[in-house]
């Protein structure tokens, strides 16, 4: 079997760590023989969306992002859209995930379009929300929880033709109001969550691997991974937040 | 009034330092406070009396602070410094204090003083600085600045402040340079004109784009991270001639360089007291603060050769017929530095990494997946065992494990005196690799159990 990954801005936005996400991602492909390969596709740079299977989109600065609106208002939107509606698998971190939505309006009332492939937008607040936190996330049998770090500024806000990705256990979330986190639709998953998310949640790692092998073969089996070290650090980050929240 | 606010503020600072070390601790946080809040202009009054050299920047702010100490040593300029680290304003009004008389009279001409990037632009106006050492700009702590964009208008709102500076620049950092556009201070650029390690520049950089035209830049050659031979495709905007550019690296091992360094028309060898290629940059930024001062190669290049590092910073232990070094770490870019230094090595080492997630240390800890751990990948049979500590030890395993690790060396050790009896028990040298409270902690129990000297002295 054959993945391919696609990186979206890795010159842009990659802030906090979130290049995490794919080592963690192509080193599960290759642990279990999936001949797994990663496509940087930085800022000018054209590619074939169709030929990729997952699609990466991280956070960037906020000066950054600016300048990134235009070019995929132009046409890299387009494709995304395309892709995501194809059923393509998509993870997408903070700024990554704000693109995604309708609009983001910054603190100071200047209104962005972003590329509205999905149904959400968000709002800029002079505050930031920062600091550890964790999501239940109840799509895997018995619900999993889902830890990480946010720092952001703006607060989303989902419309009805999305629905949230989890439910907030710990810190804020998407707004730090209505207790949901990030958003879900077709196989797109968008949060806030650095962390990286994907190292202490392998669960996660494989849902995506898993979701975008089958969109491909029609159906796959993750043999499982000896996840010792990533357990711990999951129950330990867990552990504290249930004891902060207490 | 206000000279018995001022009197009280110092007598109060300076009982409560006193006292805090009569407990045994170092106390470099609490005796600021104090004097500031009863007088807040303290470190003004202070300030004005004193020929402040102020250093600034991401990476190397403490290492070059203990080469220029020994610079004005060596030219018989006496001099104070923020020695223990304590680079906010609190810590830095106690350093004042302590230097001063009971009545508000400083006891020395000349300050050294390391100032954190977002406090510059609360201590600038009181302490009116001659001389400005702008380091680097790297990603660091980012939880606390939010974005480097912010960092860069904190240190450019502390220069707007000192009026009076010189500023010595890095050339090779494109958004040090760009940040210094249309202030009116002279500036004095170093910078380094030979790769260090060929055509391989190190992982992760900031994307530096020209101020003037916002086309990236292209690079001639990159020294690591975003420093390097730059220049706009666009307009022709470029690099600044460095006035102190170190032209050769005429070699390195593990425990100094030696390097070919040109300041105006002169040529000179230079030996530095320290290895890695990061503290190359530090020698030349201080050689730029002491050429601003007039002080000739004659008196820096000696003080380079001898002056001793920073607590934490590459500093020697011998414990049980073994060699320990401590590595402060604190940023990707930093880190990486350290990493490729060890990789570099022949001999067998046993690695401990300690991460922490307090305040001092940047409560986000993703950064350490920015670090080219890869590298360690390398080392295979010389690396005969890693421990993980630290608040965030179990971090410090999973990203071990992805940066292709064996799994079997990782370690998970949260309890500091099992981790000081493997110290003491290595048959091999030994690497820590701590952050900012975890140095702390672990240089302190260290310093307990085998009798090294108290940070604070």
């Amino acid at each position: 079997m054959e993945l391919k990954i696609c990186h979206i801005y890795p010159d842009l936005l990659n802030l906090y760590g979130d290049r995490g996400n794919i080592a963690v991602l192509a080193q599960r492909c290759r642990a279990r023989g999936i001949d797994v390969s990663v496509h940087p596709l930085p800022l000018g740079e054209r590619g074939d969306f169709s030929a990729y299977d997952l699609f990466f989109i991280g956070g960037g600065q906020d000066a950054d992002q600016a300048l990134l609106l235009d070019e995929i208002q132009q046409w890299r939107g387009g494709e995304i859209r395309a892709a995501i509606e194809d059923g393509k698998a998509l993870l997408a971190i903070c700024g990554g995930y704000q693109l995604l939505g309708h609009s983001y309006r910054t603190w100071d009332g200047k209104e962005m379009d972003c590329i509205g492939a999905l149904d959400f937008y968000s709002v800029g607040d002079k505050t930031r929300m920062i600091g550890d936190y964790m999501f239940q996330w109840d799509e895997p049998s018995g619900g999993v929880k889902v830890v990480g770090f946010e720092n952001h500024s703006a607060k989303t806000f989902l419309g009805s033709g999305v629905r949230p990705f989890g439910n907030v256990l710990a810190g804020y979330g998407n707004n730090g109001e209505d207790g949901t986190e990030g958003v879900r639709y077709h196989n797109v998953f968008g949060t806030y969550s650095h962390g990286p998310l994907l190292p202490k949640n392998p669960i996660l790692a494989d849902w995506l691997i898993r979701l975008a092998l089958e969109r491909k073969y029609g159906s796959a089996e993750l043999a499982p991974l000896n996840d010792v070290l990533e357990e711990r650090a999951h129950r330990y980050m867990v552990e504290r937040l249930t004891k902060r929240e207490a | 009034m206000r000279r018995l606010r001022i009197v009280l503020a110092i007598l109060l600072c300076k009982l409560a330092r006193w006292g805090l070390r009569r407990l045994g601790r170092g106390g470099t946080n609490l005796p600021g406070k104090l004097a500031v809040r009863i007088c807040p202009d303290l470190l003004g009054s202070l300030g004005r009396q004193v020929y402040t050299i102020l250093v600034t920047g991401t990476n190397g702010k403490t290492t070059s602070s203990r080469m220029l100490e020994q610079c004005l040593e060596n030219a018989a300029i006496p001099a104070f410094s923020n020695r223990s680290g304590a680079n906010l304003l609190t810590g830095i009004t106690a350093e004042f204090v302590a230097n001063a008389t009971w009545t508000g009279k400083m006891r020395f001409a000349h300050a050294i003083i390391e100032c954190d990037e977002a406090a510059f632009r609360h201590t600038a106006p009181l302490l009116d600085a001659k001389i400005v050492l702008m380091t680097n700009v790297f990603r660091d702590q980012l939880d606390r600045y939010g974005e480097i964009t912010h960092t860069l208008n904190s240190i450019r709102a502390g220069i707007e402040q000192s009026p009076h500076a010189t500023v010595c620049i890095n050339a090779d950092c494109a958004m040090s340079v760009d940040m210094m556009a249309g202030l009116p201070n002279p500036v004095r650029y170093f910078g380094v004109e030979t790769p260090f390690y060929g055509d391989k520049s190190a992982g992760v950089t900031e994307v530096t784009r020209c101020t003037a035209c916002g086309r990236d830049y292209v690079y001639e050659y990159r020294t690591y991270g975003h420093l390097g031979n730059y220049h706009c495709p666009g307009c022709g905007y470029h690099r600044p001639n460095a006035r102190i550019a170190v032209t050769k690296v005429l070699s390195q091992d593990i425990d100094e360089s030696r390097i070919e360094v040109q300041i105006g028309d002169a040529t000179h060898e230079a030996t530095i007291n320290l290895p890695g290629a990061y503290n190359i940059y530090n020698a030349a930024g201080v050689m730029a603060v002491a050429d601003a001062m007039g002080l000739g190669f004659e008196v820096i290049g000696p003080a380079l050769a001898e002056f001793r590092g920073g607590f934490g910073r590459m500093e020697r232990f011998e414990v049980g017929g073994q060699t320990i070094r401590m590595i402060l770490v604190k940023n990707p870019i930093g880190c990486s530095q350290v990493l490729h230094y060890l990789v570099e090595g022949q001999d067998p080492v046993l690695l401990i990494f300690s991460l922490n997630d307090k305040t001092a240390d940047g409560t986000d800890v993703s950064w350490i997946w920015d670090v080219d751990a890869e590298v360690l990948g390398q080392m295979e049979d010389r690396l005969t065992a890693v421990y993980c500590a630290g608040t965030r030890a179990d971090d410090l395993a999973v990203w071990l494990k992805y940066a292709g690790v064996d799994s079997e060396r990782i370690h998970v050790e949260y309890d500091d005196d099992k981790l000081l009896e493997i110290v003491g028990n290595a048959t091999v040298p030994v690497y820590i690799i701590p952050t900012y409270t975890a140095m702390l902690t672990l240089r302190d129990k260290l310093a307990r159990k085998y009798g090294l000297g108290q940070f604070w002295e």
